[in-house]
């Protein structure tokens, strides 16, 4: 049995305002309502009264950690996470750009999130299927047990049942809608190079208009670069616009990852991250 | 399609280069047009730019150094970008050689305001690189019968040391003539400098310019500006008379692209120059 | 000119088009329906809302090629690209979209230079507007309505089409318009009530609602323009913001493009294709400095040049209320929200 969204959501207002008015913390990270209930902004609360404006629903998607890095190194900041968001917290402060010490982690066990686009469910075929934050300062609800545990990498059969033709052809066709708007970017919480490659000139390494050349070399890179890094909160697939299935593309490179490695990224604080660490016993497969 | 076509440069051929300064990176290239129509066509008036075409690298907005009046060519003095940001097209063009081939688009921009500047004394402030649009402005001033239309001209112009000053010759015959006061200024003087030393802020306010019937041009980096203005208002100038020029990432130069606009006014078209009073009624973002 | 087809037909009046020139329609896709340029009668679609993306790239496409050239070769070699469009027909475009159009007509053509490339592809096209159906109800993304522009406006169109039962109304607004549906012979003319029924439905468009506030042009540029400095509203309304750039990809009246060189293999291709002026390196400049590196600051610039900039420029508020920018948004950023509460500021 999960808390209610109400009662999160009361919770979370508490907690907020309880911290920002001692002064524990800066700002708190949350949520807020949009232009209608099914559409929730991030927000930023500043000072106890801002507390009243928090809300927490089904449609709360987005992963807020990908706005830690916008604040000052040392500021105090408080954070709601869901479960995958809370794995990207873990990895955020394994890569050094925020500090254990200057968060309070406010963890949302969550069941029945809900895609606004589409009112589907989001479990395991598009996020890390968790339930519960892998770390966090105060659990906001009833750590929620009992629910079937599902593979994240379930989804991938029907992609792993095709050989490698078939698998170019896939993403060669799912990538030629790609408009290079780069909200997917934008949207992972890992994605925080600035400058981000695709952006160089020197050297170009893909054209600026979308295209399979340029297209294919953004998307395979950025695979890439996230390998090892991405946690599995589909927030790219929500965030893109023409409903690209990047969200397997990642997942399998972690499954790859996690095979070799045995390490998932963000599950645990006091791990290295896979491609950072390295063991005496590390699988050679990668030079395969 | 091709001619006519605000996008597409014309051909211009790299008839000199000048090493204007000791660090070798401030040059100036005098261009000259492939096609007889193309040079009747580029008229221009001093304060206007061009965008400079590499195929292959981009293009670089870089004001006109020279006057309508010099014939048969057209003077750009270009800086070599690249500190920060890996410039591209201008590394390129520093590394070109006389004969060389390039594209132009052109004249852009507004321009000095002749006529409002004609029966007026004119008082040109210039720092370091940015100088090149107020050179334009001096020669078509002092030439021939154009000095007539207008009333005093001085000149203070400072670079941060004698080998980085741009012009060196024309500034030495500036010097000699009788109807233009030059005051030459660096921030730092080495052995051989027998001229002023000091910061160009402080230079205007020992030459203290009368505010009668005046017009203050002033050009320079961003901490000259931020000095030198109050100076000017101390003495009593008016910001409808005191004029700039502003420069921001450009890349149609024609006011379409929507990169350049500070406000609801476009550098590239509304622009480069303006009255202060001007850019008072837009919104501070630059 | 007023004509009509059943709706079961659309796919003749497809194939017509086709060999008169180049049909551009919407098409279902995986994501939604999006205009493109027609290979199969068949694929036309008219059962759709509105598309994902907005028509524009018709006129600006996101890839423009300039000029080509070769690495070595000298400059008189470059090619210059001749852009020579088919005579294109553009099918099925909503009021707010026909109605940007004219809005970015004063940008690229009426002002200052003359920008040959939307130039000639405006000239080579002809607008089939097409009616919002009234008996749906707005999204709630929409307002339109605020903007001035009604659910079934013709303005605009070179032939304005409404659905009437299973039947597909056409009526010609323009020259243009009156020579291509005077070319269509698969067309029926149109009978007794179908004039009145046209008329009324243009006239109940202009009572449909979609959300509203009044906005009037001159006072909200104002009000911007006072809002400038205020960071603490620009703050707070970017909040969220990813600073993505998904918004002006699919508004219907973002403008802004790049020019760039790019080269493959020793030849290359000047071109302008789409930037967004919500990318961070959209100001770089090559000394390092940058004038826009807060979000807020990008985000303000955005807001302020639809609803303010644009209007002292030129006079239209560069927004067409198509609500795609709100759909889009990953993180719901609403710009009808924002600027009610600037307005309330």
């Amino acid at each position: 049995m999960a808390t209610s969204f109400k009662q999160i959501e009361q919770n979370l207002k508490n907690e907020a305002r309880a911290l920002l008015e001692s002064g524990r913390v800066a700002l708190v990270l949350a949520y807020t309502r949009g232009y209608d209930d099914r559409h929730p902004l991030p927000y930023t609360a500043k000072c106890a009264s801002d507390a009243d404006n928090i809300i927490f629903n089904e449609y709360c998607n987005a992963n807020l950690a990908r706005y830690l890095v916008r604040h000052p190194r040392g500021t105090k900041i408080a954070i709601a996470v869901k479960p995958a968001d809370s794995r990207a917290v873990v990895v955020l402060i394994q890569e050094e750009k925020v500090h254990r010490d200057d968060l309070i982690i406010l963890g949302i066990p969550v069941l029945g999130m809900k895609n606004h686009k589409t009112d589907e469910i989001i479990d395991s075929r598009t996020t890390g299927g968790l339930y519960n934050p892998v770390l966090c300062d105060i659990l906001l609800g009833e750590e929620i047990t009992g629910e079937p545990i599902v593979s994240p990498y379930d989804v991938l059969a029907p992609y792993e049942a095709m050989d490698k033709e078939e698998r170019w052809a896939f993403w060669k066709k799912e990538l030629e809608r790609c408009i290079r708007c780069y909200a997917c970017r934008k949207a992972c919480p890992m994605c925080y190079c600035d400058p981000c490659f695709i952006d160089l000139d020197k050297p170009r390494w893909g054209e600026k208009a979308p295209g399979p050349g340029g297209n294919l070399m953004y998307h395979l890179t950025r695979f890439h670069h996230l390998a090892g890094r991405c946690i599995d909160c589909g927030e790219c697939y929500r965030a893109c616009p023409v409903d690209i299935p990047l969200h397997l593309f990642h997942k399998k490179v972690a499954k790859e990852c996690e095979e070799m490695f045995g390490l998932a990224a963000g599950m645990s604080i006091d791990e290295k991250p896979a491609l950072v660490d390295f063991r005496m016993d590390d699988s050679d497969a990668i030079l395969e | 399609m091709c001619s006519n076509n605000p996008y597409i440069p014309m051909p211009v051929e790299i008839i000199k280069i000048i090493d204007e300064v000791d660090t070798h990176d401030q040059k100036t290239f005098r261009l000259r047009f492939l096609n007889p129509e193309d040079a009747k066509n580029f008229n221009y008036l001093p304060g206007q730019f061009a965008e400079l075409s590499v195929y292959g690298r981009g293009e670089s907005p870089i004001g006109i150094a020279s006057s309508p009046t010099d014939e048969g060519y057209v003077e750009f003095t270009v800086q070599r970008a690249g500190a920060v940001v890996p410039g591209l097209v201008t590394a390129a063009l520093h590394d070109m050689e006389e004969g060389a081939k390039i594209g132009i688009r052109g004249p852009l921009g507004n321009s000095w305001p002749i006529q409002f500047l004609e029966g007026k004394n004119i008082v040109v402030v210039g720092g370091g690189f940015a100088f090149t649009t107020l050179r334009s402005l001096i020669r078509y001033i002092l030439y021939g019968d154009n000095r007539k239309r207008f009333g005093d001209i001085t000149v203070i112009y400072g670079a941060r040391t004698p080998g980085l000053l741009l012009y060196k010759e024309e500034l030495a015959q500036w010097g000699k003539l009788g109807d233009i006061k030059t005051v030459i200024t660096v921030d730092q003087g080495d052995a051989g400098w027998k001229g002023r030393e000091g910061f160009v802020p402080a230079i205007c306010k020992e030459v203290a310019p009368s505010p009668d019937n005046t017009v203050a041009v002033i050009c320079g980096p961003p901490i000259m500006i931020k000095f030198t203005l109050p100076v000017f208002f101390d003495l009593g100038f008016s910001k409808e008379n005191i004029l700039t020029s502003l420069e921001m990432r450009m890349k149609c130069g024609i006011g379409k692209c929507g990169r350049c606009n500070v406000g609801y006014k476009y550098v590239c078209s509304d622009g480069p120059v303006f009255s202060l009073a001007e850019l008072e009624e837009l919104p501070r973002d630059f | 000119m007023l004509k009509k087809i059943s709706v079961d037909k659309i796919s003749d009046l497809a194939a017509r088009l086709m060999d008169k020139g180049t049909l551009v329609a919407p098409v279902r896709e995986d994501a939604g329906h999006n205009f493109r340029k027609i290979t199969d009668a068949g694929q036309v679609d008219l059962g759709y809302y509105n598309t994902l993306m907005s028509p524009k790239s018709v006129f600006l496409p996101q890839k423009e090629d300039f000029v080509t050239y070769i690495a070595g070769r000298p400059l008189e070699e470059a090619k210059c690209i001749e852009l020579n469009p088919e005579p294109t027909f553009l099918f099925g475009v909503r009021p707010c979209d026909v109605r940007s159009f004219e809005i970015m007509d004063i940008h690229f053509i009426g002002t200052g230079a003359v920008d040959p490339y939307w130039s000639r592809r405006r000239e080579a096209t002809t607008i089939f507007g097409y009616a919002f159906d009234l008996n749906r109800p707005a999204e709630p993304t929409d307002f339109y309505t605020a903007l001035g522009i009604g659910a079934a406006d013709p303005e605009g169109s070179d032939v304005f089409m409404i659905l009437k039962g299973d039947e597909l109304l056409l009526k010609a607004f323009t020259a243009k318009g009156e020579k291509i549906l005077s070319q269509m012979d698969i067309l029926s003319e149109s009978g007794a009530d179908d004039a009145s029924y046209f008329d009324q439905t243009v006239a109940d468009g202009r009572s449909f609602k979609t959300r509203f506030i009044n906005i009037d042009a001159q006072a909200v540029a104002k009000k911007f323009e006072e809002l400038f400095h205020n960071a603490q509203f620009w703050e707070k309304v970017s909040d969220g913001c990813l600073s993505c750039g998904v918004c002006t990809f699919v508004c219907p009246t973002c403008y802004c493009f790049d020019i760039c060189d790019e080269n493959l293999f020793g030849g290359g291709t000047r071109r302008r294709v789409w930037d967004a002026c919500m990318f961070t390196d959209f100001t770089l400049e090559a000394s390092g400095h940058n004038p826009r590196t807060k979000v807020y600051q990008r985000l303000r610039q955005k807001i302020c040049h639809k609803y303010s900039y644009h209007i002292r420029k030129y006079g239209p508020i560069s927004c067409v209320g198509c609500g795609r920018c709100t759909r889009s948004c990953p993180v719901n950023i609403d710009i009808f929200s924002i600027v009610d509460e600037a307005l309330r500021a």
